[in-house]
């Protein structure tokens, strides 16, 4: 019949109120934050497994060594680390590939090839083993004074810092923006409280139970925010898989950047923001009345 | 001691519907609407209660469905003494009176069919549970074809009986009425007196405000009359 769901004793407003478009872009921001958050937990995985299960040696040349001293503590070197139990494989880069390492930086002329370049050697771990880098360093020390070991250790975890950082900015923008949505919602509960007086001391009048009156404004309420944080979402949504196609499609969005591309399972994850946008609204919205209706009941 | 006296208070107003005892009546500072008004409404019966306009007849009636407290005296509906009963309960005994208001205050933005409904609903009924019984009603009161219509499409005398279906449709203890027939022609007026003292029959306590004499005439109920905020008991029951 005409009633519909209870609850519908509120008007429908026509087309978008402000506290709708609020809500959306409170909705879309959100989904940013928190496809963001994803992203570095996804890029800092990542960087860590490449990194964790390597080690790199190198042998710096001190000034007046032969290149025939210098290749020997690399071999040196090379054979401690095969030696090493947990290390699955161990090279010597070639002086050809060491040279293409730095030759974008100080360009392929004659200024390269007289170049004190290092060695460097390039090491595997067993996938999931721990080395003792510090006994390691020291090892190799003894026998190759010029070598020095680098587990990325440093690396791995200002990595970490910085997911961990993205992450927790990204939490407390997502806090702020449900404590700006709870304060739109109470806002716009009030003035509708305030544009409905009449309706209300009716309802009051008639018997109705405070919890009946909050009822139909939290449905209100509910249905409106889920309504446009659906469409906030659904933008931010867009936004990702868009970049994520560009980015297949190898347009890069920014070099030295993380991929912007969410995969699907994770795009999953940004429908909680409408759900927790309508929980918060509709929470709010109840909360308000029946503060509100304390003064006439 | 106390507590038997007030056992025994309460078992006396048991079957007064509604209670008046020197129950006087002013807006803030003004003068006094209502003066040692003193009446009981027994259970199932019918009056009607006459003045001229300013009398204090709607006065009257917000003591009774609570939208204004009593200055002095002592009120009591269903047996509670209002003065002494816990908010809480209050929503509990207004759902057991229906109000005709003068100015009817029907949701402009619902349907007739949704108006009519409200207190079913406050009530906590199920929609399928109580379609047929307001259709019914809708008909009853000539409104059958316009269920859909909301109020602002609708005449006042229409709209009144929007208003008259909404507060009987959930049966009430006790229902009063503010004017109910002021706007309609005198059939209708009947019809709706007739719908009145249906619902009289089933066991709801009725009190009707109205200036209109020939209504009175016809069901020879009971007349309580306000002169000056005064009451004059000018016919008891039936005869
Ligand atoms: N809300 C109010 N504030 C102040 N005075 C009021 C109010 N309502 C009614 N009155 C006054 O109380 C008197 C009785 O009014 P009312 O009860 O409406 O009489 P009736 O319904 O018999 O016409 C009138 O003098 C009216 O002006
Ligand atoms: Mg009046």
């Amino acid at each position: 019949m005409s009633l519909g769901a209870p609850g519908s004793i509120l008007p429908r407003e026509k087309g978008a109120a402000p506290l709708d478009v609020v809500i959306a872009v409170m909705a879309f921001l959100a989904a940013l934050a928190l496809g963001a958050s994803l992203l570095a937990e996804r890029t800092a995985a990542g960087w860590r497994a490449g990194l964790s299960d390597r080690l790199t040696v190198q042998i710096v040349p001190p000034a007046n060594i032969s290149a025939k001293a210098l290749a020997r503590e690399a071999e040196t070197a090379l054979s401690i680390l095969r030696a090493t139990a947990g290390i699955a494989h161990a090279e010597m880069l070639s002086e050809s590939q060491t040279q293409a390492l730095v030759a974008p930086w100080i360009g392929s002329g004659a200024l390269l090839s007289e170049l004190p370049l290092p060695r460097l050697i390039d090491a595997t771990l067993v996938p999931g083993a721990r080395i003792d880098s510090a006994g390691l360093a020291r090892a190799l020390k003894r026998a190759a004074p010029d070598s020095e070991l680098d587990d990325h250790a440093r690396w791995i975890a200002r990595l970490a810092g910085l997911a961990a950082g993205i992450t927790w900015s990204a939490y407390v923008i997502l806090f702020l923006i449900a404590l700006a949505t709870a304060s739109a919602v109470a806002f716009a509960t009030r003035a509708g409280l305030d544009a409905h007086r009449e309706m209300v001391e009716l309802l009051h009048q008639m018997g109705a139970r405070p919890s009946f009156i909050a009822n139909a404004f939290e449905r209100h309420y509910f249905m409106s925010t889920l309504g446009a944080a659906l469409a906030g979402g659904a933008l931010a949504a867009v936004f990702f898989l868009v970049a994520g196609s560009l980015e297949s499609a190898g347009v890069e969005a920014a070099p030295f950047l993380p991929p912007l591309g969410l995969k699907m399972s994770e795009i999953g994850w940004l429908a909680l923001v409408p759900a927790i946008a309508g929980i918060i609204a509709l929470a709010t919205a109840r909360l308000s009345v029946l503060a509100a209706l304390r003064k006439i009941y | 001691m106390q507590a038997r006296l007030a056992r025994r208070k309460r078992r006396r107003y048991g079957a007064a519907m509604v209670r008046f005892e020197n129950v006087g009546m002013r807006y803030g500072a003004g003068p006094e609407v209502l003066r040692d008004v003193t009446f009981v409404l027994e259970a199932g019966s019918f009056t009607f209660l006459t003045g001229l306009s300013g009398a204090g007849k709607t006065t009257l009636l917000k003591l009774i469905d609570m939208t204004e407290p009593p200055s002095r005296g002592l009120v009591t509906l269903f047996g509670n003494d209002l003065s002494v009963t816990k908010r809480s309960a209050f929503p509990a005994l207004r759902r057991r009176i229906g109000v005709v208001f003068q100015d009817f205050r029907l949701l402009p933005h619902l349907s007739a069919f949704d108006n009519v409904a409200l207190p079913l609903r406050i009530a906590g009924k199920r929609e399928n549970d109580y379609v047929q019984d307001v259709e019914e009603l809708l008909s009853w009161v000539g409104l059958g074809e316009r269920m859909q219509a909301k109020p602002a499409t609708l005449s006042g005398g229409e709209q009144q009986r929007i208003a008259i279906a909404r507060a009987v449709v959930a049966r009430p203890d006790l229902l009063i009425a503010d004017e109910p027939t002021g706007n309609v022609d005198s059939e209708i007026g009947q019809r709706l007196i007739r719908l009145f003292a249906e619902l009289n029959r089933l066991g709801t306590t009725v009190l009707i405000a109205t200036h209109d004499r020939s209504l009175i005439e016809d069901l020879r109920a009971r007349e309580m009359r306000l002169v000056d905020g005064r009451l004059v008991e000018l016919r008891s029951a039936r005869p």
